[in-house]
């Protein structure tokens, strides 16, 4: 079996009392989106600051695709790009300049800024401070600024938070388009239908616990519950919603018998959302 | 890595339109004012005399060693010239019986004329002089005074035969006020960097942390030095001693470069960083002034680490001092400098 991109073994970090992160293990592997899902204060940044070498773990281990983050943690920080959760950009300098100056830190030669900008959707503005930018702008600056040094793994933490659909859009394709080029993502979140679109696979964090890691299809199939959701029309006029259970026993018994003594105006399949099974897992919501 | 920060820093540095004015007019106006201060001494006391009795012993001997007085033809040419060539700061008017009337024990009476302006101390200083002269000095004998065996103590750098002019004791004074701006400047731009992010993402990347403040301190020395520089070509005095001077601006540097670090790690925003930069440049400031006024210098004032630049480039531009006079300075000087950056490094290390 190919070694795991991301190899986390009993990571746990504490703020004084507070235990942020509480023994987590999993693996990641290469090419792969990971999500992780869960409500502010959960601890998925505490464990991208730990992954990307800011915090040092106080108990545990990690490697990044085979380093170590605590004894090399500058060689993991030279393979990773991080798109931070709150923007993090020289605001007086232009998005050129911005583009350029990790290029040169990173020692990326003949480095195309205007290439990347054009991708983030930033062409034509490349020459403006990025203070006069929207936060939109600005996110995808972030983005472009993590696929500087074309990064083998992407940390994204939150990286669509606020955005409007378009720019959401926007970093979305990138993402898609990092991970076609082999990069592993590891995307922090609470947009769960963000999570559901982008990843391989998602890890529900509650209060520091990883309660749940599985793909989005399986999680739903686990812990998800599939409906027929019908809409009938009365005979004294007006309408009334029905609701069929799936994978059931009675359920074909079920719908033959609505659509042979009923008229029929909507018919719609509900399953269940990775919020919804979020809420039946930990009793709270993705929002909290 | 350092190099590419060091071209970033400038590059905000000299985009922020506050520290550009600020600087820009520092180094624009204080040549200004040092090329329109005067140049020259004018310690001169002046003092106008009437003596109506020409015969005297005291007119005869005014005329026969001339000092810093002139004597008048009349009273009224003496008022004249009083009140308005500024020459001088007392005219005394001396009448004709004042001899006589002094040899007899009589009460005399002396008209002294004071230019405005002079400070009543010195008035009171003049009228005791007045009065001992009127009372013990016969001017029958007034050639044949006692002579004092003098003792002389010089408080402080000996200005006997080369007065400093007030351009002279300006310079020192307008390197400390354009470095101190720095402090400023440094400490809003490493806050800034700090509590907006900007240093975590670049130490995420492949800088290291130590390489991130050496970047600083490096722009930091660079941007103070390059001022010093500058306004020390255009005063003119870098011919003076160039490697000692060169040396103590450089040190001058590295304590602001010292000072603006640790006024960061106080900061959590820019008006907090502009407050703090204050507190820290006030007290700076007052050793220069001992320059102006050297009656202020005290003890106390070395605890100042600024007073180690201050004293050091009084003494090599004003007083020829060479690397053994200023060697104790400058090794505090860097002392300081050391010391106040790594505590302001320890500090905003705790802030990432």
């Amino acid at each position: 079996m190919a070694q795991p991109a991301i190899a986390v073994k009993d990571l746990s970090y504490s703020y004084g009392d507070i235990l942020a992160v509480d023994d987590i293990s999993f693996d990641v592997a290469e090419g792969e989106v990971i999500g992780f899902l869960g409500p502010n204060g959960a601890g998925k940044s505490t464990v991208v600051k730990m992954l990307t070498g800011q915090l040092t773990p106080q108990n545990g281990s990690a490697l990044l695709l085979g380093m170590d983050i605590v004894k090399e943690r500058k060689q993991v920080q030279q393979e990773i790009g991080i798109s931070f959760e709150s923007t993090n950009l020289y605001e007086q300098m232009s998005a050129v300049e911005n583009l350029d100056l990790f290029a040169k830190l990173y020692k990326v030669s003949d480095f195309d800024a205007m290439g990347l900008l054009e991708k983030v959707g930033l062409g034509g503005r490349e020459k403006e401070h990025v203070a006069s930018y929207s936060k939109g702008m600005k996110q995808r600056l972030m983005m472009a600024r993590a696929l500087v040094s074309d990064p083998k793994m992407l940390f994204l933490d939150e990286p669509t938070d606020g955005l409007d659909p378009v720019s959401t859009e926007t970093i979305h394709a990138l993402i898609r388009a990092a991970t076609q080029n082999g990069a592993t993502v590891f995307l922090t979140t609470h947009d769960m239908v963000e999570a559901d679109k982008l990843s391989d696979r998602v890890a529900f964090l509650n209060q520091g616990r990883i309660v749940a890691l599985d793909t989005p299809a399986r999680l739903k199939q686990r812990f998800g519950m599939r409906a027929l959701k019908v809409e009938v029309e009365l005979p004294e006029g007006g309408a009334e919603e029905r609701e069929i259970t799936l994978d059931e026993d009675q359920t074909p018994q079920a719908v033959f018998d609505l659509f042979k003594n009923e008229r029929i105006l909507t018919v719609h399949s509900e399953e269940a959302t990775l919020e919804d099974i979020f809420f039946d897992i930990t009793g709270r919501g993705l929002q909290g | 890595m350092i190099g590419t920060l060091v071209v970033k820093d400038i590059k905000l540095f000299v985009r922020n339109r506050f520290f550009l004015i600020v600087t820009a007019l520092g180094l624009v106006l204080y040549p200004i004012i040092y090329f329109l201060i005067p140049d020259q001494v004018d310690e001169s006391l002046g003092m106008a005399f009437y003596i109506e009795d020409r015969e005297s012993a005291l007119y005869q001997r005014l005329i026969d060693e001339p000092g810093d007085y002139v004597l008048f033809d009349t009273e009224a040419e003496m008022l004249t010239a009083l009140q308005e060539t500024g020459d001088y700061f007392v005219g005394l008017s001396l009448p004709a019986d004042l001899s006589a009337a002094a040899a007899r024990g009589e009460a005399v009476e002396l008209n002294a004329y004071y230019a405005p302006g002079v400070p009543a101390e010195a008035r009171q200083i003049f009228h005791d002089v007045l009065v001992l002269f009127a009372n013990a000095v016969n001017p029958e004998t007034l050639a044949n005074l006692t002579r004092f065996n003098e003792t002389e103590f010089v408080l402080g750098n000996d200005l006997m035969g080369a007065p400093l002019s007030l351009r002279d004791r300006f310079v020192p004074l307008f390197l400390v006020f354009i470095v101190m701006i720095e402090i400023f400047g440094l400490a809003t731009l490493l806050n800034r960097d700090v509590e907006n992010g900007t240093a975590r993402a670049l130490i995420t990347g492949p800088l290291r942390l130590h390489q991130f403040f050496a970047g600083k301190a490096l722009m930091g020395v660079i941007l103070a030095f390059g001022q010093l520089l500058f306004l020390s070509a255009v005063m003119g005095v870098l011919g003076v001693s160039p490697l000692l001077l060169l040396t103590t601006l450089l040190l001058g540097s590295f304590l602001m470069v010292g000072i603006g670090f640790f006024v960061a790690a106080l900061a959590k925003d820019n008006t907090s960083a502009m407050a703090w930069a204050i507190v820290f440049i006030i007290p700076m400031i007052i050793p220069s002034m001992t320059v102006l006024l050297p009656g202020l210098s005290t003890g106390w004032m070395e605890i100042i680490p600024s007073y180690y630049f201050v004293d050091s480039l009084h003494r090599i531009l004003n007083f020829g001092a060479g690397w053994a006079d200023v060697s104790r300075n400058l090794a505090l000087l860097l002392i300081g400098g050391a010391v106040t950056l790594a505590m302001g490094t320890t500090a905003i290390r705790r802030k990432f």
